[in-house]
């Protein structure tokens, strides 16, 4: 209590300093009647004695001085909390006028929003002070904002880090990204770009995910479900997404194309994975790339790690050529299309960044060459067939003249025992020198 | 009786000359240039091998490797001329024929069909042992497998490694073909020099652990009398035997040739290991 005293001596002092200041307040502009809530809920010795046990004092202590620079500081009380009067206790019908009767649209798209599901049928998912806070709703712009952009992780973490809520919602395996999505974020390039660089342009969690309207990504009307993705990345990211449109993943995506095995066509997540993102020019992204690009290409891949530029991938360089350095990163088109980075007439200027001077017999090499088709590539076909003839039959043949010269010498070795003589010592000579 | 280390210490007589200091250097440069080369180009073919990695860590990154890589490549090539020149003083100095066929000569001959089909014979208790003249069929067949690698292996290595300047000449699918020829040729020498070469020259029990005569250059005459009973006849009869008899190798040379010999021998059987591995797991 004795602690407490100066902290409450101070508000008060600036209570009444602003009290004598003439704090504009157009009485009864709004509500019912003239109301002076400061007189109690700005008197925190009155808060103190009258507080409801159940409620913290915090709550219903709100100096008009609390409201200063938020968002609503030219607000009244009333404007919020309509017809509560003087008297106490308040009026029966006194009530919170929900926040929407103003913020029309994002009381509309929290409606359609998951959390808005969550919080009417197991009351743990955020309504909007859930976020903004109560009385003290700054401007998003301003830093003491939870929604300002480098505050954003932390407030949507008070519930994404949250083992309870973790447990609740994203325990299951296809929630697995969920699950950890606050943690990994801090890792991604946008994380970094956020808490190293102090980028408040960098995506944090609702630019990507909206700010009220928040989906899971297999809701249609989601932006991160995979036909919104593009769109979603494009409102940063606007020249590498007007490349993408018109890439085959792209155009693909947009026709709605399934690939043999019911995959559609990727978008920027699949290979940037949301979570998982890194630099593209960090070491662990020239690696992951590839992998990326090999759960649909599956045989592109195989035929990639039997080349060098391959295996030296593999063993770790960032060096030599992946998919992306040939086949483009968001430019991939098909070696039909006179566009593609590798169209015949287009390939060499593909190979030449790492290969100076390469031309038309260069790039006749064979990227993706592999040496068990018949058809397509004869000669390496017929190159590895006899290489591998010709290593079966030399190990082979050696194999069985290892094999017999060491059973003959053991046999010759016994039989010398068992005749009472010495064994032989140098083995060579034995039935043959006798 | 305890059994002596190197199996050309073993038995009765003098020292015998079997290799001259020339050929010895040579048959080093190989090993050391052929190890440099199979630890640095051994993770490449196996990528995928867990030990990879690893092994790329061991020889100081990526990009030592693959210097190590050409500079042994190079220095093969050294040795390989080196060697083709001493082939061409000899053939002035002896004459091309005696070089070239012969049982002095390394060409395959008759007698080697011979002598493949009368040691079948033997191993399936048959007929006696054949007897082998200066160098066995197997020799032979070591000798003529590193001619045949060193030139095939080497001169796809030479076109990965300046593809640009080879493409200007040849189309680029031959770097494809380099590409399996290399790696699949590289692993056949491996295979073949690191179990059947350790085997008929040092593991085989009349040899076994270790055959030293190609690093001291020379062998006792029982040995001699063993290995190539037809070699021994020949300089017996033709007196050549007398200038050809040496003092024991020195100690240190005895030393250093038992240090390096073990030390090849295990390095060689770890690497196989690691091969065979890598081929099970797939």
């Amino acid at each position: 209590m004795t602690r407490r005293l100066p902290q409450v001596a101070g508000v008060a002092l600036v209570a009444t300093v602003l009290a004598l200041a003439g704090t504009p307040r157009p009485a009864a502009s709004q509500g019912a009647g003239v109301v002076n809530c400061d007189k109690c809920h700005g008197n925190r010795d009155f808060i103190d004695r009258r507080r409801d046990r159940r409620r913290a004092d915090t709550l219903m202590y709100v100096p008009r001085s609390a409201l200063e620079q938020t968002a609503h500081q030219t607000l009244q009380c009333a404007r919020c909390h309509e017809q509560y009067d003087d008297g106490y206790p308040h009026d029966a019908r006194a009530r919170v006028v929900p926040c929407q009767s103003c913020h029309e649209q994002a009381g509309l798209d929290w409606e359609a929003s998951v959390h808005k599901a969550n919080a009417t049928t197991r009351g743990d998912a955020p309504q909007c002070t859930g976020c903004h806070g109560t009385h003290q709703v700054y401007p998003t712009s301003d830093r003491r904002s939870s929604t300002h952009p480098l505050n954003v992780a932390e407030t949507c973490g008070r519930c994404h880090a949250d083992e309870r809520i973790i447990g609740t919602y994203f325990s299951t395996a296809d929630k697995a990204t969920a699950s950890t999505a606050v943690a990994k974020y801090y890792e991604t390039v946008h994380g970094h770009a956020l808490t190293s660089a102090g980028l408040t342009v960098s995506a944090t969690c609702n630019d990507c995910h909206r700010s009220h309207k928040v989906l899971p990504s297999d809701s249609l009307s989601s932006s991160i479900h995979r036909d919104s993705i593009p769109a979603t990345c494009g409102q940063c990211h606007e020249g590498v997404v007007e490349i993408y449109d018109r890439s085959a993943h792209g155009s693909a995506l947009v026709r709605g194309d399934t690939t043999v095995t019911g995959h559609r066509a990727p978008s920027c997540v699949d290979c940037h994975s949301g979570h998982g993102m890194v630099r593209a020019d960090e070491p662990s992204w020239h690696t992951g790339a590839v992998e990326e690009c090999g759960t649909c290409h599956e045989e592109l891949y195989e035929s990639y790690f039997d080349t060098y530029h391959g295996k030296v991938t593999r063993l770790g360089s960032d060096l030599a050529a992946t998919c992306a350095d040939c086949h483009s990163a968001h430019d991939m088109r098909p070696a039909t299309d006179t566009a593609s980075t590798v169209h015949p007439r287009n390939v060499v200027a593909t190979c030449q960044p790492c290969h100076e001077g390469a031309g038309a017999g260069f790039v006749q090499f064979q990227t993706h060459a592999d040496p068990r088709d018949r058809e397509k590539n004869p000669q390496l076909h017929f190159t590895w067939l006899f290489m591998n003839a010709l290593l079966i039959g030399v190990l082979g043949f050696f194999a069985i003249h290892t094999t017999l010269w060491l059973a003959r010498v053991t046999i010759d070795y016994r039989r010398a025992l068992r005749g009472g003589g010495s064994p032989p010592a140098h083995g060579g000579g034995s039935e043959g020198d006798a | 009786m305890t059994r002596v280390l190197n199996a050309a210490d073993r038995g009765e007589g003098p020292y015998v000359r079997r290799f001259t200091p020339v050929q010895i250097t040579l048959h080093v440069f190989i090993i050391v240039t052929f190890f440099g080369l199979v630890l640095t180009g051994l993770p490449l073919h196996f990528s995928s091998a867990p030990w990879a990695r690893f092994m790329v860590t061991m020889v100081g990154g990526l990009e030592t490797a693959g210097f190590i890589h050409r500079l042994c490549g190079a220095i093969t090539f050294g040795y390989f001329f080196t060697h083709i020149a001493t082939l061409v003083v000899r053939g002035r100095r002896d004459g091309w024929k005696r070089l070239l066929w012969g049982p002095e000569s390394m060409t395959p001959q008759p007698r080697d069909v011979r002598d493949i089909i009368g040691m079948f014979k033997w191993f399936l208790g048959r007929g006696p042992r054949p007897k082998f003249d200066r160098f066995s069929y197997m020799e032979k067949f070591d000798y003529l497998a590193v001619f045949w690698g060193v030139a095939i292996i080497g001169f796809s290595g030479l076109l990965l490694w300046f593809p640009v300047f080879f493409s200007r000449f040849l189309p680029g699918w031959i770097f494809n073909i380099a590409t399996v020829v290399h790696g699949d040729e590289a692993l056949l020498a491996l295979s073949f020099i690191f179990t059947v070469h350790f085997f008929n020259v040092h593991l085989r029990p009349e040899k076994f652990p270790i055959d030293l005569v190609v690093f001291t250059g020379r062998a006792k005459a029982e040995y001699m009398k063993e290995e190539h009973p037809l070699e021994y006849q020949r300089l017996v009869e033709s007196g050549r035997l007398e200038t050809l008899v040496a003092p024991p190798a020195s100690r240190a040379t005895y030393m250093w040739a038992m240090g390096f010999g073990f030390a090849s021998l295990a390095l060689g059987l770890f690497i196989i290991g690691l091969v065979v591995y890598a081929v099970i797991r797939g």
